[in-house]
């Protein structure tokens, strides 16, 4: 967890978190239908790709305290945030085949 | 006598009303504007208007226009006047200090539809470049970037696959959350004359619409859907594609990635989305959602056109893959007479979606995380560029509540009338501390402004426009900008005053630089569109010319190959309950053009002078409303007072209004829900109730407000 900490320090509260919370779910809303990997991967590309990293940061920060409030599989793909592996160039949306 | 109408000068130019983008003939006599004229080579519009472009002129020179730069160092002060080079100084004096004082990424910026391409460059680089920030947007974030997301995921790019004359060639026209008779007029009528050709009609609208039945138009099926079931049906009519195998197989074969085909037949063909199942809770006859499936999937030539009833949802991009999904399967793509189109509600959403005023992507689409694409921007622009996507405009509106964001330079936009949840906007906007606003009018916006720079109307500049249909045309200046300056010129001297150096001897340099870096636009200029009229993008050396219609052999993504994404069905969170039992649900009228701010300067108003809020017979009679009373309409965020119009063209349950006038305040009452990718407002669905009240409180002893007819009219704004 030490990453996660890391985070959680870098957090700035951009905005209020019940509204990261609620995104966040929206998203893992629309990726529930794909099989775990590619549902993983999915939110985490879209965090990636669409939100502003201190979105990100309190996102994270939220999950490092026990993130309440968020399906177990968004936390799962945010998760995947924090592993630079995951790390790709210019990535759009949905999972690709 | 001579007469007084004889014109001493004609310019060609587009329209800036619809996304249609008609050209005009603009006649002037002593540089005034006398008529407008609809162009007989307007390749979208071939010689045809309505009477929102053809009338609604008389704005630009509208005695409200405010034409003297004005500042002020809090909201609670009267504006003082200044000179352009103290306005610009006092802006970029404050940018800075808030930077200093906050950080770099406590301001931003938006551009607006109603400017031109060059305009909404310029903007986007005055954040990138100068600001040093991606806290950029433009207002398609609040209608079609769900358009850009779903398209962009499903076929490729975010845009029209047809041109508009595609549809003279459509077996079977299906309309999806739109109203084209009404809101896109001209493009509207095309329709109809397919449609009096022998072509179907299937409409998909919680509303009996003028595109359900209107002379020279009745729909073959109208599916009547409750707001915000839009998902669940387009599943539902997928479904009936897959288990009856309506679907293309050859074409899917050869275009689309089959694994993900098979996903999607999965996923649609299952039990939960059989119209039995779907149209008890979408409200909607079984069979006709059958009918509607064998209908499209037959075509030969099936095209879909839709509208922001599908994407300001909070599964407006599901409901554009759906969309997207529909047509691969049925093979309606890439080909005359096919086709997904969106109709952009102004004039030039297409070409604010293409040019970069997105905080995640440059022009064409190409994201700020691509170290290449930043590469060229930076080597053309010499500056280091932010590697991170930055704060989306509703982003922007709660970083600013929560305190994190403090200054926003606005071109063109009014927040405070057409962003949701309004008391929430207003509250963001009180808590920045420097709001440049720069617009025709003191607009709603302009209450929570700190400097203001007035603009230059579309009759008042050069530059281009991108149409709905992909199709790039000029604007052209008619008559001088009344305060001084074109619009591109204010965001260049602002970039100066900032103390970033850069100049252009005209919007056509400007367009020569989009076309540098951007491989869509590559073969733009004006040169180009003078000698051939209008260039449909994209447009390099394989296509010279511009293209037509778009995905004839592969669709824009890596593998070339369309894909299905899977689309289940999210219920929003906005219900009705038995506080809020009514569904409220929103659209447009011929003669208004969006939240009013020009059209209601107009004559046009003669027709439109109120917001009217429609009602079952059964749901009136319910809360004993009578055609013409005065009601409150609740819901969870706000309310509002309307005149009541016992309707036909609602089922009960369900209410509608527009939205044309500042005074009808619709935007208290809608919700802060959006769009699960993009942050797309959910202005479709919000959960209200409505009471009879004796009379207008919130508006005094003043009945409705005035037409104007270009006379000062003081009642008409500010709105209060």
């Amino acid at each position: 967890m030490t990453a996660l900490a890391q985070h959680r320090s870098q957090s700035l509260d951009v905005m209020a978190l019940d509204r990261i919370v609620v995104m966040a779910n929206q998203i893992g809303d629309f990726f529930e239908p794909y099989p775990p990997e590619r549902r993983a991967e999915g939110i985490r590309n879209h965090l990636r790709t669409y939100w502003d990293p201190r979105m990100r940061a309190e996102l994270l920060a939220h999950i490092a305290a026990g993130g309440s409030g968020l399906a177990p599989h968004v936390i799962e793909g945010a998760m995947l945030l924090i592993d630079e592996s995951h790390e790709q160039r210019g990535y759009y949306g949905p999972p690709k085949a | 006598m001579p007469n007084p109408l004889k014109p001493d000068r004609s310019v060609v130019t587009t329209c800036a009303y619809c996304g249609v983008g008609c050209g005009f003939k603009a006649d002037t006599r002593n540089g005034r504007i006398v008529r407008m004229i609809p162009w007989k080579e307007g390749k979208a519009n071939h010689g045809h208007s309505c009477i929102k472009g053809r009338f609604a002129y008389d704005y630009y020179n509208h005695p409200d226009r405010v034409r003297t730069p004005m500042i002020r160092a809090s909201i609670d002060e009267p504006w003082k006047p200044v000179s352009w080079d103290d306005a610009f100084a006092h802006a970029a004096k404050e940018f800075k200090r808030i930077q200093a004082k906050y950080g770099g990424k406590s301001v931003g910026a938006v551009s607006s539809s109603r400017c031109t391409n060059e305009e909404i460059f310029l903007v986007q680089k005055f954040a990138r470049a100068v600001l040093g920030n991606n806290n950029i947007d433009n207002c398609a974030r609040i209608c079609h970037s769900p358009t850009q997301f779903g398209l962009s995921a499903t076929v490729g790019w975010g845009a029209a696959s047809q041109n508009f004359d595609s549809i003279l060639q459509s077996d079977v026209i299906m309309v999806v959350g739109a109203n084209p008779t009404e809101g896109h007029p001209v493009f509207g009528s095309m329709m109809k004359r397919r449609i009096r050709q022998g072509a179907k009609l299937i409409v998909i609208d919680p509303r009996r619409t003028e595109t359900v039945k209107s002379p020279h138009c009745k729909a073959t099926i109208h599916l009547a859907i409750r707001p915000g079931t839009n998902v669940a049906i387009l599943d539902s009519i997928a479904h009936v594609v897959a288990r009856e195998k309506l679907y293309d197989e050859a074409f899917v074969r050869a275009r689309c990635e089959w694994r993900e085909f098979e996903h999607w037949l999965g996923l649609v063909g299952s039990d939960r989305y059989a119209p039995e199942v779907v149209g008890p809770t979408a409200g909607v006859e079984p069979q006709d959602i059958r009918a509607a499936a064998r209908l499209y999937a037959s075509g030969p030539r099936s095209a879909i056109y839709y509208g922001l009833g599908v994407t300001e949802h909070s599964q407006g991009s599901t409901g554009v893959m759906c969309l997207g999904n529909l047509a691969l399967s049925c093979g309606m793509l890439g080909r005359e007479g096919v086709g997904v189109n969106p109709l952009r509600g102004q004039g030039n959403v297409q070409g604010g979606s293409c040019l970069g005023s997105w905080p995640h992507v440059f022009s064409g689409y190409r994201f700020v995380t691509d170290p290449e694409t930043r590469a060229s921007f930076e080597h053309e622009w010499g500056v280091t560029l932010d590697p991170e996507p930055g704060l989306r405009l509703p982003n922007m509106l709660d970083a600013a509540v929560a305190g994190s964001f403090k200054g926003m330079y606005v071109m063109g936009e009014d927040p405070a009338q057409s962003d949701p949840n309004q008391n929430h906007v207003t509250a963001a906007l009180k808590n920045m501390e420097c709001v440049v606003l720069h617009d025709l009018f003191l607009n709603e916006t302009s209450k929570y402004a700190h400097v203001f720079l007035p603009g230059s109307s579309s009759l008042e500049k050069d530059g281009t426009f991108t149409n709905a249909e992909r199709r790039v045309s000029r604007v052209r200046k008619v008559v001088e900008p009344l305060a001084g300056y074109e619009d591109w010129e204010i965001t260049v001297k602002l970039m100066n005053a900032m103390g970033y150096p850069v100049s252009y001897a005209g919007p056509g340099e400007i367009l020569d630089e989009i076309a540098r870096l951007t491989p869509t636009y590559r073969g733009m200029s004006f040169d180009l569109i003078d000698r051939i009229g209008s260039v449909q993008w994209p447009c390099d050396e394989n296509a010279p010319e511009g293209t037509e219609v778009l995905h004839r052999e592969r669709f824009p993504r890596a593998n070339g190959l369309g894909a299905f994404m899977l689309t289940e069905y999210v219920p929003t969170t906005e219900r009705t309950s038995d506080q809020y039992p009514l569904l409220l649900t929103t659209g447009r009228i011929l003669t208004q053009y969006n939240v009013g701010t020009q059209t209601r300067r107009t004559a046009n108003s003669m027709w439109h002078p109120e917001d009217v809020l429609e009602i079952s017979a059964e749901d009136a009679a319910s809360r004993a409303v009578k055609d013409g009373d005065w009601v409150k309409i609740t819901s969870r965020f706000g309310q509002t007072e309307l005149r009541a119009r016992i309707s036909e063209r609602v089922n009960p349950g369900v209410v509608y209004t527009t939205f044309h006038h500042a005074k009808s305040k619709a935007n208290v009452v809608t919700s802060d829900l959006s769009d699960w990718a993009t942050n797309c407002p959910e202005y479709k669905v919000t959960a209200v109730d409505v009471m009879r009240v004796s009379a207008p409180a919130a508006r005094g002893a003043v009945e409705a407000e005035k037409p104007s007819t270009g006379v000062p009219a003081k009642e008409l704004e500010p709105a209060e």
